[in-house]
């Protein structure tokens, strides 16, 4: 069976029997999923250029002795892969139990239970916590450390050191703002500082927290976020600002208690700014308006209806129109309508009140 | 004489037990103690292991060194950040006695996984020696499981090298400032840089770089480009500064003792530079009005700016280090006197004479003979307030194949002349000079004249008139390995010129050193230093770079540098003088000149190219002719390095 990826310039090489056409730059990862052959992975994300820190995915090569890690070796002209074989199984079981030796084997309270990439391929490669008992190595005491942002608490212990949240950083936030540190097994997630007196370039943006694997990263909103299988995802629009960001409200028993987002959706493609990933608190404020206010007699703001309400704007408007002419009318609009909504309100300004005084508050 | 008792590098075993031989070495010659009165007992490399003494601690030495590996261990990858801590605790519980009999099959099946999964060269070596050891030796391990506690300690000196930082004359953490520029932290890569070297952005433009000859990536495809990197992070970095225009905080002269060092050339700005981080005071005396010695008045501006170096020496200013230019030991200065007012002294005047060729003519210095390095002294030190008067005359012939001589060869051509040639007397492949600077100098138009050479300067009135040479063959080796040229008879021919630039070698001037000072010279004409501590025969005067090695390289007087601010430290603080203790086990590694391992690994990305200004652009200026790598260029260069570390462990007696 041969299979071609589209491109000018192409390799063929071997994977597991299959020959492959993949275009020249291409992984062994790439070109082993264009033909159907699932080679597992941890720290490798789509979005993010590979990484290579886990292990996870490696495959033999003939004619090297070691071997090679599918996600970022290059596919060559001629290369024969194998991407299953006894001896790799035993190297992905025991890189993932030792990621197991060093990480808190309590999922039962984890609020990433049941979503999370350490437990779907330990799973995977049937391991269980009594496999670790001459593995598990001392528990490291980690200097309690400041998180690059005050909005997300990172955990060293959970962390399985995959380095993504260091890439997404980096290549897609554009910042830089962490870094992966040693030595050795006291490795943890820190600030990245442009120089010992500036601060951290951090914004808060959370784009770690969402591409991390397990749960290392937090939001430091509060607990009780429920758990995935109890969670309903309402997909929506930010409407902070006008580039329209698509995003999922996370609802736990008619209450949204955090935001995700689908990496194939809306222009954002999964990415998100720190108001619309973790601006979502003011949902269930108290101090929301509920219902529309009108001044009495006394000048007192008092609950009234919609209907009420609205009358009494179009009656003014009309008196005003009559009174002192279109000019004296002018419309501001919000920048969290969204370009429809403010489409149509300039549309009402100058053709149903005919003045041209209409803006927008255009920032938040 | 360390003789081997059992031993394997690269699977090859020397069993002297009485059972096998091999083609290891039985015995490394020069191996013997790690320093004086200090026997070696064993050592532990990433091939292999050697045991010298029946009686190494072997459990024990295994533990230190995968202790090592671990604390070395830079997390990046699973395997060795997890593995290598779970195999130093095992073998720790086995060195203490509560081992137990399954754990020596866990470490050995952990530790292949180690060796085949780990992404870099540390994880795949750091098990090499133990598995090996487990196999040769599986009674030293039983043993320590036998139930009979702690098992015999050692002492050991272990450290993490690479072949690129063993190439380094300053041995700098080569891998570790590559990877930094991996990830993008340009600050700490030049804080690792900073370690060992105050002038990357001299280095990065005009280093020979021994590291890059050495690199492993070379099998794959090419060397990494190390140099071009150190100058990538140096500019980077020093654009951010001066944005910020901050000068570096002033560091306080805290230990109460003074140093007086002579020249501002890399090896004086290097010592100075550590010498002040060290807490004492500095003080530079200089005889030319600038600093940075051959870098600045020998190195012409378009292959490194002199703002390159002002930037650096201003770095080194700010922390407190005083400069006193115009300052020439001999005639401002004598030692004596700066004997008595500093507590030590470092003499790094550099080789700042130039070498007769041994021609006819040659003592008459008719106008118009002008020596390589004085001649590029008045072109570095005036041209660029425009107040360089350059030899009269049209024609210039430069003697010489270094890269002095391309040096003057490429300034000639910038200042106008209509016709320069360079006279080599063997072929362009023995020439020592950098191919890059061959290369350059013939696209600017530089004429080659090889298997030629200079025996007559022909002046007439006192002024050249032209240099008559005699062609040559290639005859036997020599000691250098270079076939020896010889001379054909009757050969003889004449080329006109008004020019001639002897650029052969250059010699130092020690007229300051009165007789009877303690300080001894050599036979080649510089000063002799005790190798182990850098000083000279008198009690707190050092001495360090070209004067002490003879013209070398840039980085081998930063490393002079280096050392003697080490010992000179040492010597202020009262304390016993020796070598770095990461420098002797450098020496020893040579050694022992152990056989490389194969990369075996897949190759296939080259090195990021320079892009230069066209031969017709430069040719008319002394502006740079390199630019330096793009961001992206230089992070997908450093992700080529294979970071071959590897841990190095030498069993002492003490
Ligand atoms: C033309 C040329 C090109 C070179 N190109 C390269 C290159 O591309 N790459 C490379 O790695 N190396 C190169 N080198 C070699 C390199 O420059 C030297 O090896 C290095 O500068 C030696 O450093 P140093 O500190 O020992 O001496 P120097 O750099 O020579 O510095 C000695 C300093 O001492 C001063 N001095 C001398 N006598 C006295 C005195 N009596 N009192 C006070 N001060 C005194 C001098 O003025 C000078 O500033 C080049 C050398 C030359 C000549
Ligand atoms: S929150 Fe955003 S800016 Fe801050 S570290 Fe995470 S990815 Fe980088
Ligand atoms: S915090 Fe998460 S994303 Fe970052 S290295 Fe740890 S596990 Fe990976
Ligand atoms: S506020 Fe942020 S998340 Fe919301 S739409 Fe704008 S950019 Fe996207
Ligand atoms: S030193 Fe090399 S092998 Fe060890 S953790 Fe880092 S990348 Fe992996
Ligand atoms: S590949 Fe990297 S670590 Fe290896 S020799 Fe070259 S520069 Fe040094
Ligand atoms: S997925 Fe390839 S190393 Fe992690």
């Amino acid at each position: 069976m041969t299979t071609i990826i589209e491109t000018k310039k192409k390799v063929q090489l071997e994977i597991d029997g299959k020959t492959v056409l993949a275009p020249e730059g291409a992984t062994i990862l790439e070109a082993a999923r264009a033909v159907g052959v699932r080679i597992p992975t941890l720290c490798y994300h789509e979005a993010l250029s590979p990484i290579g820190s886990c292990r996870v995915c490696v495959v033999e090569v003939e004619g090297v002795d070691r071997p090679a890690t599918a996600c970022n070796t290059q596919a060559l002209d001629g290369m024969r892969v194998v991407t299953r074989s006894e001896r790799l199984f035993n190297l992905r079981r025991e890189v993932i139990r030792m990621i197991l030796a060093h990480h808190p084997l309590n999922c039962s309270p984890c609020p990433k239970n049941g979503d999370c990439e350490l437990q779907d391929i330990a799973y995977e490669y049937d391991l269980a916590p009594n496999d670790f008992g001459s593995y598990s190595i001392k528990t490291e005491e980690y200097p309690w450390k400041e998180f690059s942002t005050p909005i997300l608490d990172y955990h060293p212990r959970r962390c399985v050191l995959c380095g993504r949240c260091v890439k997404v950083c980096k290549e897609i936030r554009g910042l830089g703002a962490i870094t992966m540190a040693g030595p050795g097994a006291l490795a943890s997630i820190q600030p990245a500082l442009a120089d010992p007196e500036s601060p951290s370039r951090c914004v808060s943006c959370g784009e770690c927290m969402r591409v991390c694997p397990v749960n290392a990263i937090e939001e430091r909103m509060g607990g009780g976020k429920g758990k995935p299988w109890e969670t309903e995802k309402t997909a929506t629009t930010c409407a902070y600002c006008g580039v329209g960001c698509s995003l999922e409200l996370n609802v736990v028993n008619g209450k949204v208690v955090g935001v995700t987002t689908d990496d194939a959706a809306g222009v954002n493609k999964g990415r998100l700014c720190s108001k619309g990933r973790f601006g979502y608190a003011f949902i269930h404020s108290g101090e929301r308006l509920g219902k529309p206010l009108m001044r009495n007699e006394k000048g007192e703001l008092e609950e009234t209806t919609w209907t009420k309400a609205l009358t009494k704007v179009a009656r003014e408007f009309r008196r005003t129109l009559a009174e002192h002419g279109p000019d004296s009318i002018a419309g501001l609009s919000s920048a969290r309508c969204t370009n429809e909504e403010n489409y149509l309100f300039q549309r009402f300004i100058r053709q149903a009140i005919g003045s041209n005084n209409v803006d927008h508050c255009a920032r938040l | 004489m360390a003789k081997v008792i059992l031993g394997s590098w690269r699977d090859d075993v020397t069993d002297n037990r009485g059972l096998k031989k091999s083609a290891i070495p039985e015995a490394f010659k020069g191996l013997k103690e790690f320093e004086s009165g200090n026997d070696i007992l064993a050592f532990m490399g990433w091939d292999g292991f050697f045991l010298f003494d029946r009686d190494a601690p072997v459990v024990d030495m295994a533990r230190a060194y995968v202790e090592k590996a671990q604390e070395e261990s830079c997390g990046y990858c699973t395997p060795c950040r997890v593995g290598t801590k779970v195999v130093a605790e095992k073998l720790a519980a086995l060195a203490d006695g509560h081992g137990r009999r399954e754990d020596i099959d866990a470490i050995r099946s952990m530790a292949a996984v180690i060796r085949d999964a780990s992404m870099c060269e540390l994880g795949h070596t750091s098990m090499t020696a133990l598995l090996k050891m487990m196999e040769l030796m599986p009674e030293a391990f039983e043993e320590a499981v036998a139930g009979r506690g702690p098992v015999k300690r050692g002492n050991y000196r272990a450290m993490a090298t690479a072949p690129c930082i063993e190439a380094c004359p300053a041995h700098l953490d080569i891998p570790e400032y590559v990877d930094a520029i991996r990830s993008g932290n340009y600050y700490e890569s030049l804080a690792i840089i900073g370690r060992k070297n105050p002038l990357a952005g001299v280095c990065g433009r005009v280093c020979v770089r021994p590291c890059e000859f050495v690199c492993r990536r070379e099998e794959l495809d090419e060397a990494i480009s190390i140099k071009h990197l150190k100058r990538f992070v140096n500019d980077q970095i020093v654009s951010y500064v001066s944005a910020r225009s901050k000068p570096l905080e002033e560091i306080p002269s805290a230990s109460g003792k003074n140093a007086a060092i002579i020249g501002a050339g890399p090896c004086g700005l290097t010592a100075a530079f550590y010498l002040k981080r060290k807490g004492h005071e500095v003080h530079i005396f200089e005889d030319l009005r600038e600093p940075g010695g051959m870098s600045a008045v020998g190195i012409p501006d378009y292959r490194l700016p002199r703002d390159v170096i002002s930037s650096e020496v201003r770095r080194i200013s700010e922390i407190g280090v005083k400069f006193h230019y115009g300052k020439r030991l001999g005639r401002d200065l004598s030692l004596s006197q700066l004997e008595t007012e500093y507590d030590s002294v470092l003499i790094s005047v550099g080789a700042h004479g130039s070498k007769s060729v041994g021609m006819e003519g040659e003592d008459a210095n008719p106008e118009g003979y002008v020596a390589g390095v004085t001649f590029l002294r008045d072109l570095n030190l005036l041209h660029h307030i425009g107040e360089f008067k350059p030899p009269v005359g049209t024609r210039v012939v430069v003697v010489g194949g270094g890269n002095v001589a391309m040096d003057c060869a490429r300034s000639a051509i910038r200042l106008g002349y209509s016709k320069v040639s360079v006279v080599y007397r063997r072929t362009q492949k023995e020439m020592p000079a950098d191919h890059e600077e061959i290369e350059g100098a013939m696209e600017e138009g530089v004429e080659f004249l090889f298997l030629t050479h200079p025996v007559r300067i022909d002046a007439e009135a006192g002024k050249v008139k032209g240099i008559t040479c005699v062609k040559m063959d290639l005859g036997e080796p020599d000691a250098s390995g270079r076939r020896r040229p010889v001379e054909v008879k009757g050969s003889d021919f004449f080329i006109e010129c008004d020019i001639v630039i002897p650029a052969i070698g250059q010699s130092s001037d020690f007229s300051f050193l009165s007789s009877g000072s303690g300080i001894e010279t050599t036979k080649w004409g510089t000063i002799a230093v005790d190798d182990n501590t850098m000083m000279t025969g008198r009690d707190r005067v050092f001495a360090g770079g070209d004067c002490v090695s003879g013209p070398a390289a840039l980085i081998d007087a930063m490393g002079h540098g280096l050392r003697v601010a080490h010992c000179m430290d040492q010597r202020m603080r009262g304390e016993k003088m020796s070598m770095p203790e990461a420098e002797r086990m450098f020496r020893l590694l040579k050694t022992m000149s152990l056989p490389q391992a194969p990369v075996n690994r897949l190759g296939n990305k080259a090195r990021c190219r320079l892009e230069m200004r066209p031969a017709r652009e430069r040719t008319s200026d002394f502006v740079e002719i390199e630019r330096g790598l793009k961001p992206d260029e230089a992070i997908r260069e450093a992700e080529r390095c294979l970071r071959c570390y590897r841990i190095a462990l030498f069993a002492t007696e003490e």
